[in-house]
C-alpha cells in the first residue's frame, strides 16, 4: 500500500532539524482602518466609508459605479450585521435557500430594503450583476478581505457575478496577516478566501488585465462606529 | 514527466539563443517581473527575518515529514475529506482516472499545477476525458500544444501578438492584438467550460496539518471557481507542502507572492477546507486529496540535497538567473526549469535523464539570494555537477588531458618561484594558446576573447611598490 510504504521511508529519514520558530506577532499599528482603506484602494478596491449614517449614500454609489440594478444579499448578516434596515416578502426566502435581492430601477437604495427571492440555480446565478456580503475580518496591511463559507452562505455568488461588494465593520479591521491568525481560526467553513481587489491576470506579456474569472470590481463598504 | 532520451540542455539552448522572437520575450517580461519583485521586498524591512523563520519552519517540517502527513491526513479525514497517497507519477495519475471513471465524469476544469505538470496528468486524462487548464496562462499554453515555460508564468515566452494568432486559429475568434480582449475571450469561453464540468483538479501551494486547510494562491478566480462548481473537487500535492501550522501564512504569503509577481498580495487566497456542508448552498459534495511521493522521499534521504524540497515555487530562481534570461525555460525540456529545474529535474529524474542540468549555471549566486526560502541552490548544483561527472564514461563534459593539465597546475601553484617562472612563461606562450582552445575550452571561449596577460605581472608591480622608488 503505498501510504504505509511511504510514511514508513519517511519515518525512517527522521533527523534533528531545527526548532519550529514562534509564530510573529501581529502589529499594532496605529489606525487600522485608514491603512485598510488606502491599501485596499491600491489593490484596486473601492472603498466607501458608511458610517455616521452615510449607508444609503455609499450602497447609491454603489449602484451608480456598477450600473447594477439589483443588489443580491448573501445573507441576513450581510444586512442586518452591518445596520441595513430590510423586510423580507418571503420570511423564509434565505432559510430556504433562495437567491435575495433587493429592486434599484432609479439606482436609490431607499431603507428598508423590500427584499424579493427567486430560486437559487445555475441559470439565475449567472445573471447576476451584484452580490453583496458580510466580509469576517479585513486586512490593513494589504487591503485584504476575508470572505467564510457557512449556513446560507456559499461560495458561488461571491465569485460569479462581474461585481461584488463586501460590507466591513472597523471593529473587524486587524493590522497584519499575523494579527488575523492570532484573532481568527478556521472554524467549520469549507472554504474561506482572502480577496483583495478585483479578479487580475498578467500571464500576457505581464500586462494587467482587470477581471478574469472573478468580478472584475470588487466594492467594499465600511460599518459600524 | 519523465523522458526516456537524456534531456539535451546545450544543444536546446543553443537553439533558444539564436531566437529573436524569444529572447525579446524574456527580455520585455522578465524586465517588468524583476523590477516589481524588487519594489515588493523593498517595501519589507524585515525581509531577511522573513526568510529565516520561513527556512525554519520548512526544514523543521522536513524532519519530520511523516509525523505531519499524518496530522495532516487526519485533518483532512475530520473535515470530510479523503486522503489518498501515490508513490509514483504513474500511480498519481491513475488515481485521478479511477476517480472520474467510477462516477462517469468526462468533462474536467483544471486549475495551474506544477505537480500536475511533472507526473504528466494533462498527456493521462485528455486521452479519454476532457480536459481544460483554465489559468489563462496554462490555457494559452494548452492550446499552442506546449508546456508551460515558468513557474509563475508559463506563457512568459510568448508575446500578446502570438497568443493572438493562436486564439484566431485553434479558436476562431478574433481578438486583434489586444490583452483585454484576449483575456475577455478567454473568460467567456472558460464560464461554458466551467458550466459543464463534473470535476475540478486544483494543486496546492500549502498544506496546514494543524487546521486540515489547503491553501491555493491565485489572482484569476480561477481555482476558486475550479473549487466550486463541479461535483467533485481533487487536490493534488507533493508531499513536501506540508506545514505544521496555518498561521505561519502571514510568512508564508508575503514570501511567495512577493517574490513571485511582486504584489503584497495576489487577489485570492483560497482556504480549502473539504467538501459543502449540509447547510452550506453549493460547493462540491466531495472532496480528495491526492499526496504525491514521485521521488521526494528519496530526495529527502540525501543530506547533501535535501533542501531542494524546501522550494515554494516562486520562481524568484528563474527571474534572476543570467542562464534563464537567455535561454528561456523550454531549452532545459523539463517540467521546472532555471536554476530550481537544475538542481531538482536530475534529482527527481535522476542525472543520467538531465546530465546537463546541473551545468546550466554560472554559479553566480543570485538564485540563491534571490530564493525565499534560501535554498543553497549553488553548493548543489556543484555537488550534483560531481555526481554526473563521477559516472564512468557516462560525464557530462569530457576534457582530453584535464587530470594530468589540474596536477600541473597544482604543482606550479604550490611554489612561489615555479608560480613566478609559469607566469613568466604564460606570456610567452599566449599567442599560441589563443589558437589551442578545443572541444569544452572552445564552447566556453565562443563569444568572449581571451583577455592577454598583463606586460608586469601583479606580483612584480606590489614589489616595485613596496621597495619604493
Amino acid at each position: 500500500m503505498s501510504r504505509s510504504r511511504i510514511l514508513g521511508r519517511l519515518d525512517r529519514l527522521e533527523w534533528e532539524g531545527p526548532d519550529l520558530p514562534d509564530l510573529p506577532a501581529g502589529a499594532e499599528g496605529a489606525d487600522p482602518v485608514w491603512r485598510f482603506v488606502r491599501a485596499a484602494g491600491e489593490a484596486g478596491a473601492i472603498v466607501g466609508d458608511g458610517r455616521g449614517g452615510r449607508l444609503e449614500e455609499c450602497l447609491q454609489e454603489v449602484l451608480r459605479v456598477t450600473g447594477a440594478e439589483e443588489i443580491y444579499w448573501e445573507d441576513e448578516e450581510a444586512l442586518a450585521g452591518h445596520g441595513i434596515e430590510y423586510r423580507l416578502r418571503d420570511p423564509r426566502a434565505f432559510q430556504d435557500g433562495k437567491l435575495v435581492y433587493s429592486l434599484h430601477p432609479n439606482g436609490r437604495p431607499g431603507f428598508p430594503l423590500l427584499l424579493h427571492s427567486r430560486p437559487r440555480t445555475g441559470q439565475h446565478l449567472e445573471r447576476i450583476g451584484l452580490s453583496a456580503a458580510s466580509a469576517t475580518r479585513g486586512v490593513a496591511d494589504t487591503g485584504t478581505l476575508l470572505h467564510e463559507t457557512g449556513a446560507g452562505r456559499g461560495r458561488l455568488l461571491s465569485i460569479l457575478p462581474p461585481a461584488h461588494l463586501f460590507l466591513l465593520r472597523v471593529s473587524d479591521v486587524v493590522a497584519d496577516a499575523a494579527a488575523l491568525f492570532e484573532s481568527w481560526t478556521p472554524g467549520e467553513a469549507s472554504l474561506a478566501t482572502l480577496v483583495t481587489g478585483p479578479s487580475r491576470t498578467a500571464d500576457i506579456e505581464k500586462t494587467l488585465v482587470i477581471g478574469v474569472h472573478g468580478p472584475r470590481q470588487c466594492l467594499v463598504i465600511l460599518t459600524g462606529s | 514527466m519523465k523522458t526516456t532520451t537524456p534531456l539535451r540542455f546545450r544543444s536546446n539552448s543553443r537553439e533558444a539563443l539564436n531566437d529573436r522572437q524569444l529572447r525579446d520575450n524574456l527580455r520585455h517580461t522578465l524586465g517588468k517581473t524583476l523590477h516589481s519583485r524588487e519594489a515588493a521586498v523593498a517595501e519589507l524591512p524585515h525581509w531577511e527575518q522573513l526568510r529565516r523563520h520561513a527556512r525554519a519552519v520548512k526544514l523543521h517540517t522536513l524532519s519530520r515529514l511523516g509525523r505531519t502527513l499524518r496530522r495532516l491526513e487526519a485533518a483532512v479525514l475530520e473535515r470530510g475529506g479523503t486522503v489518498l497517497w501515490a508513490e509514483t507519477a504513474a500511480q498519481a495519475t491513475q488515481l485521478v482516472l479511477d476517480l472520474a471513471h467510477r462516477r462517469d465524469f468526462t468533462r474536467i476544469v483544471k486549475s495551474k499545477s506544477m505537480l500536475g505538470e511533472e507526473i504528466g496528468l494533462n498527456e493521462a486524462l485528455e486521452r479519454r476525458l476532457e480536459v481544460v487548464e483554465t489559468d489563462l496562462g496554462e490555457f494559452v499554453v494548452q492550446l499552442a500544444g506546449q508546456r508551460p515555460s515558468h513557474l509563475v508564468a508559463p506563457a512568459l515566452h510568448l508575446s500578446r501578438a502570438q497568443v493572438a494568432a493562436l486564439f484566431e486559429e485553434k479558436l476562431e475568434v478574433s481578438v486583434g492584438q489586444d490583452v483585454e480582449r484576449i483575456t475577455a475571450a478567454a473568460r467567456s469561453i472558460m464560464r461554458r467550460h466551467f458550466q459543464r464540468a463534473q470535476m475540478g483538479i486544483t494543486g496546492v501551494n500549502f498544506a496546514a496539518a494543524d487546521s486540515g486547510t489547503l491553501v491555493v494562491v491565485e489572482n484569476e478566480g480561477n481555482a476558486r471557481l475550479s473549487v466550486s462548481v463541479p461535483r467533485l473537487h481533487v487536490a493534488i500535492m507533493g508531499i513536501e507542502k506540508v506545514i505544521p501550522r496555518l498561521a505561519d501564512l502571514s510568512v508564508f504569503l508575503p514570501l511567495l507572492i512577493r517574490s513571485a509577481t511582486g504584489q503584497r498580495i495576489t487577489s485570492y487566497v483560497d482556504l480549502i477546507q473539504g467538501p459543502r456542508r449540509p447547510d452550506e448552498p453549493d460547493g462540491p459534495p466531495e472532496f480528495v486529496l491526492i499526496l504525491v511521493d514521485n521521488g521526494r522521499s528519496r530526495i529527502l534521504a540525501d543530506p547533501a540535497l535535501r533542501e531542494t524540497l524546501a522550494c515554494i515555487r516562486c520562481g524568484a530562481c528563474q527571474n534572476v538567473c543570467p542562464v534563464f534570461q537567455s535561454v528561456g525555460g523550454h531549452a532545459y525540456g523539463s517540467t521546472y526549469q532555471g536554476p530550481i529545474g537544475a538542481i531538482l529535474t536530475p534529482q527527481l529524474d535522476g542525472v543520467g535523464q538531465a546530465p546537463e542540468h546541473p551545468f546550466a549555471s554560472s554559479l553566480c549566486g543570485a538564485c540563491r539570494e534571490a530564493c525565499p526560502v534560501g535554498i543553497p541552490i549553488p553548493e548543489i548544483l556543484v555537488e550534483l555537477r560531481g555526481r554526473v561527472q563521477s559516472r564512468k564514461g557516462a560525464q557530462a563534459w569530457r576534457i582530453p588531458g584535464r587530470k594530468w593539465a589540474f596536477a600541473l597546475w597544482a604543482w606550479c601553484c604550490s611554489s612561489p618561484g615555479r608560480y613566478r617562472r609559469l607566469l613568466r612563461l604564460s606570456r610567452r606562450l599566449w599567442p599560441l594558446a589563443e589558437r589551442l582552445p578545443r572541444g569544452a575550452a572552445r564552447s566556453w571561449s565562443l563569444g568572449r576573447t581571451l583577455p592577454h596577460p598583463a606586460p608586469r605581472p601583479f606580483r612584480d608591480l606590489y614589489r616595485d611598490r613596496k621597495e619604493g622608488p
